[in-house]
């Protein structure tokens, strides 16, 4: 007995000083694994992949290419995956076929309805058959479609055919096939796509719910609700919010003039746990617009309107995740609920039954249109949309679970412990916390000291009574052994306060020798090895892994935050520089000739307590003002208030001071000649009721309010907007979004509200400044080091 | 003497043959209806039945869980006429015809078909045991290896890793496996230090496939390398190899039929194709410089 325990004793040491993760018997790691999985792809068996040309392949053939099997293109070629997946989701649309099969299957439901009668083989002889085969040819080939053979157990016998492959795709343990659809809803060419998965395929309906019954997403939600009700666990992810047209995160009303409420919140975000934030055709994270500090931002943009329609230029404001998250926080804070509360993975959308996931693999993802080095290299728009250089690799959908089963990774996504990567299989793990040690990484099962001791990625800070002290965060990251090394780990944070919200990117870890600014906290760029001529690089600079424990020096108890991890490569080639090589041409000048890859975990959320939340200095509401006898300026106010002069403004909220010099108001084509030396002699010429204004002063470290476009640009270079006074606004807009400003007088200061601000009032009129960035104190107790 | 009877009746009994019958029958039931073909396309009356309507509602069930309401039975009504119409309004306009998108759909219907008819036979056992005989190495596995490594990180190391691994070595040679001065002389590894009985396709997507190629060559029972993964350097260990090996037809036998039936599906459809086919000619236009009439093709 005493032997056995030695044994044991240096069993179990040897076993645990390896760092053997714990696994109970069942072979589940509680430490949860990174899986990595394609939750959007269509194969011939999609009417709209079948018509450019992929009629070749079907979801059997997508498992196999998951698996590392070679495929078919559909132009005839092999294709095959760098890296075999470890799960995916195949997700055509329903259509109806293979009604014979149905009506022949002993015992089917198809076979008792009397319109399938003419289709049962009542023997297998050769009369038999000419007949069924006459019938159908008959009914399915030349006459109107037999209404009575789209019932509900027919109709989807393509969904049945997806469902077994899906089935015998199925390893547990090896490789998770999902049942799943895509929901196409496209009105108007607004983009407003979701791909819905079922948890388990036992209980899977007999018609999945398509966007011909409804275009509108909260009928798809209701559908959902439904059928969880009956018993059947299910999610939908939203995706290529980028063209959706403004539409994919409003803030106001949703596409059928409903307004947001909390009822559409709490159904938004039960049944959408997550978005896919990245695919062939672009990303959807944030726009350089939107986000003109993030040096990061202009990641494989994408910006058009599926169907191209003529005459209209795509929304950026409402199209993108991270404005979408900051809105959330706005509308919890000021409304009592937040729709836009997801977690993020990505995908591909490809129409070829397989797709690339890496820039030295890339075979387009629309069968002929982008199928061949010349066609792509040569800028075709495909499906007269977009330029084929511009297409991305496809993304992918990285889980943490226990064990690679439906089960376990549905689970997963529908807590959000999720994260997307951009290709390449790179990993993060993301916790916050409130007590985690600063030495937490050192100790090997600092994992599982993580979950006992905070949240994953895709949950929310625990909630504490009072105002609590700086959240822990831990993030770690390992590159793909096959991809780029890892330049660093940023931390995006986003925040709200009296209905404005804010961002900021932390660099927390990086790779080599470098220091951040001293000031900004900002590290330089880590350098390229890329050699474009020969689209070639080497791995002789950044890291193989990065970790690090952070707190967020500027946490303020009071406000709502979300904080989620983004992790780049150093840059390699694109695809399109690779081609170029091949082909002795020189790269494309519509898309950067380098890549950063990476990897976005999803985000946590910080809610602060009631206690914690009356703390913050909020401005007053319009209705608080209104209240109080203020009085909101009408057209003729306004134009003699700001017209012609140079306005100091201050933001409320961050204390800000800024100048915006409002230009004159066009006359129109029939104002009285003026001559070149009149101030007006170009100005005027605008129609009537439209000038420029200019936005002067913001530096670059200003905190800026969301919405307000490059305003540190516009002050340095001197750049002007169109603006015009119209129903007591002024009105200006960002890509063809109007943004009003309403201007209160309360007794004898001005003020004023921006529409995207939730009804609190934030700028105030003010005295010039003389002074831009006074000095703080006396140059002797100028802080040093 | 054979049993000329029996031969035929087998014959008659051959699957190919009922798909090719069928392959022949489309194709001459197609040409028989595309003659006087008519329709109710001039009719313009629209007709549903209490039968059609109860599927609507039956359609509606199954998605909605409950009965619709009497102002959403009217719209999957109004749907559904507004359908018809166009149909019919888009026959009679001949939209049907050259357009390549339902073209493509009529090919591929006619595929189904065929794929249907094939799909509707079960295989023997011992029709699938035999296909198995013939395709057994389809279904081989692969060999799997357990083994503890050392990790030299390009981190910590710069370009001196693969040269720490090689001083390492040589401190190692003899060493056994659980040698307790190997951890001090390497890096901590972020995922496993042993792996046990592990495929060449896990440790590709683990280390990266030059690892996993490299590691499946190594002789077990002593520490070797330097071998590169995509992580940096690493000293290896295999302590055990399992060979892999060909399962017994129980084991896979539902793996088995399904790509049975894979390969009949395939296999009749491009029967059926090549009838139909070889019914047809196809002429081409010759190359500009050609000065004869147009060849035929083969």
């Amino acid at each position: 007995m005493n032997h056995f325990k030695k044994v044991m004793f240096v069993v179990v040491s040897f076993v645990l000083a390896t760092g053997f993760p714990l696994m109970n018997a069942l072979g589940q790691n509680s430490d949860r694994n990174a899986y990595f999985g394609e939750t959007h792809i269509h194969t011939s068996w999609s009417l709209d992949a079948f018509a450019i040309g992929n009629t070749v392949t079907n979801p059997g053939d997508a498992y196999k290419y998951f698996k590392g099997e070679p495929i078919k293109h559909p132009l005839g070629y092999d294709i095959k995956i760098d890296t075999p997946l470890d799960w995916a989701g195949v997700t055509d649309h329903s259509e109806y076929a293979g009604v014979v099969q149905m009506a022949n299957e002993p015992g089917s439901a198809v076979g008792k309805i009397p319109e399938a009668e003419p289709l049962i083989l009542k023997a297998r002889t050769k009369e038999e058959m000419e007949r069924v085969a006459l019938y159908a040819i008959n009914t399915l080939a030349s006459g109107p479609p037999v209404k009575a053979l789209m019932a509900p157990e027919i109709a989807d016998s393509i969904w049945k055919k997806n469902i077994e492959l899906a089935e015998q795709a199925n390893e547990p343990g090896k490789f998770t096939a999902f049942c799943s659809y895509e929901w196409t809803s496209m009105p108007n060419n607004m983009n407003l796509h979701r791909n819905i998965f079922f948890k388990g395929c036992a209980k899977v309906p007999a018609m999945p719910f398509s966007a011909l019954d409804s275009k509108d997403p909260v009928e798809l939600w209701n559908w959902m609700d439904g059928q969880r009700k009956a018993g059947n666990e299910l999610l939908a992810i939203s995706h290529n919010a980028n063209l959706s047209d403004g539409r994919m995160f409003p803030t106001e009303v949703d596409t059928t003039g409903r307004p947001i409420d909390a009822a559409y919140a709490a159904s938004r975000v039960r049944n959408e746990p997550l978005i896919e934030i990245k695919q062939l055709k672009g990303t959807s994270e944030t726009h350089p617009l939107l986000s003109p500090n993030d040096e990061f931002a202009s990641f494989e943009i994408m910006s058009v309107l599926l169907g191209n329609p003529p005459g209209r230029i795509p929304h950026i404001v409402g199209s993108y995740a991270r404005q979408a998250l900051k809105d959330g926080l706005a509308l919890e804070d000021t409304e009592g609920f937040n729709p836009y509360k997801f977690g993020f993975g990505a995908a591909s959308d490809a129409h070829n039954s397989a797709t690339p996931y890496r820039q030295d693999n890339f075979f387009g993802g629309h069968s002929f249109t982008d199928g061949t080095i010349e066609a792509r290299m040569s800028g075709t728009l495909v499906g007269g949309m977009f330029d084929a250089r511009i297409e991305g690799t496809a993304g992918l959908t990285g889980v943490w679970a226990e064990e690679n089963t439906r089960d376990s990774i549905f689970e997963a996504m529908q807590r959000k412990e999720t994260f997307a990567v951009s290709g390449p299989h790179i990993k993060v793990r993301f916790f916050g916390g409130w007590e985690y040690a600063s030495q937490i990484l050192e100790s090997q099962d600092w994992v599982k000291v993580a979950y006992a001791g905070g949240v994953p990625m895709g949950g929310d800070l625990p909630a504490v009574a009072g105002l609590p002290k700086t959240p822990t965060f831990i993030v770690w990251a390992v590159k793909d052994p096959t991809s780029g090394n890892l330049d660093r780990i940023q931390i995006v944070k986003g925040w709200t306060k009296s209905g404005q919200s804010f961002e900021k990117i932390f660099d927390v870890v990086w790779a080599g020798e470098r220091k951040p600014d001293k000031w900004t906290g900002v590290v330089p760029p880590v350098g390229s090895t890329v050699d474009i001529e020969n689209a070639t690089y080497t791995n002789t600079i950044g890291a193989v892994e990065l970790k690090t424990v952070w707190t967020d020096p500027e946490f303020d108890p009071s406000l709502h935050a979300f904080y989620y991890a983004r992790v780049l490569e150093i840059p390699t080639p694109r695809w399109t520089t690779i081609q170029a090589a091949k082909l002795g041409v020189a790269p494309p000048d519509v898309v950067s000739a380098t890549i950063q890859e990476r990897a976005w975990g999803s985000p946590i959320w910080y809610t602060p307590s009631a206690e914690a939340r009356k703390t913050a200095e909020l401005g007053p509401t319009v209705a608080e003002l209104m209240a109080k006898g203020a009085v909101a300026l009408n057209d003729d106010q306004l134009k003699s208030l700001v017209v012609e002069k140079s306005v100091w403004l201050q933001n409320t909220v961050t204390g800000d001071k800024y100048m915006i010099i409002y230009g004159a108001l066009g006359k129109g084509p029939d104002a009285t000649p003026l001559t070149p030396s009149d101030p007006g002699y170009i100005t005027q010429r605008f129609p009537e009721n439209q000038g420029q204004f200019q936005v002067r002063y913001v530096g670059k470290n200003v905190a800026l309010q969301s919405l307000t476009g490059d305003a540190v640009g516009a002050s340095a270079f001197g750049t002007s907007r169109t603006y015009n006074i119209n129903n007591g606004k002024i009105v200006t807009e960002l890509v063809g979004t109007p943004l009003e400003i309403t201007v209160y007088k309360v007794g004898d200061r001005y003020l004023g509200a921006r529409s995207n601000e939730f009804g609190y009032v934030n700028y105030e009129i003010v005295p010039a400044e003389s002074e831009l960035s006074p000095l703080a104190a006396a140059p002797s107790e100028k802080p040093r080091g | 003497m054979r049993n000329l009877g029996a031969d035929v009746k087998r014959w008659l009994r051959e699957p190919l043959l009922h798909f090719l019958l069928l392959g022949a029958v489309l194709f001459g039931v197609y040409e028989l209806t595309q003659a006087g073909q008519t329709g109710p396309v001039s009719s313009k009356e629209i007709r549903l039945t209490l039968n059609e309507l109860t599927q609507m509602a039956l359609l509606f069930r199954s998605q909605w869980q409950r009965e619709p309401t009497p102002v959403e039975l009217n719209r999957l009504v109004e749907n559904r006429v507004e359908e018809e119409i166009l149909y019919r309004e888009a026959l009679a306009m001949g939209l049907d015809k050259d357009d390549e998108i339902v073209k493509r759909r009529m090919a591929q219907k006619m595929q189904f078909l065929a794929e249907d008819v094939a799909a509707a036979r079960e295989p023997t056992t011992a029709e699938l045991k035999n296909w198995y005989e013939r395709n057994s190495s389809k279904f081989a596995q692969p060999n799997r290896v357990s083994f503890r490594h050392l990790y030299f990180s390009p981190d910590r190391r710069g370009n001196h890793a693969r040269d720490d691994a090689a001083k390492a070595l040589a401190r190692l040679t003899g060493q056994p496996e659980d040698s307790q001065i190997a951890d001090s002389l390497a890096d901590p590894f972020m995922f496993q230090a042993y792996y046990r009985d592990r495929a060449p396709e896990f440790l590709g997507k683990e280390f990266g496939p030059q690892f996993a190629q490299a590691v499946e060559k190594l002789a077990p029972g002593s520490w070797q390398g330097p071998i590169e993964s995509g992580y940096g350097w690493h000293l290896v260990f295999v302590d055990t190899v399992i060979p892999g090996r060909v399962p017994v037809f129980e084991e896979v036998e539902p793996d088995v039929k399904t790509a049975w039936l894979g390969e009949q599906k395939a296999r009749a459809w491009q029967k059926t194709y090549e009838e139909m086919r070889a019914k047809y000619t196809v002429l081409l236009p010759a190359p500009p410089e050609a000065i004869n009439a147009p060849r035929r093709a083969q």
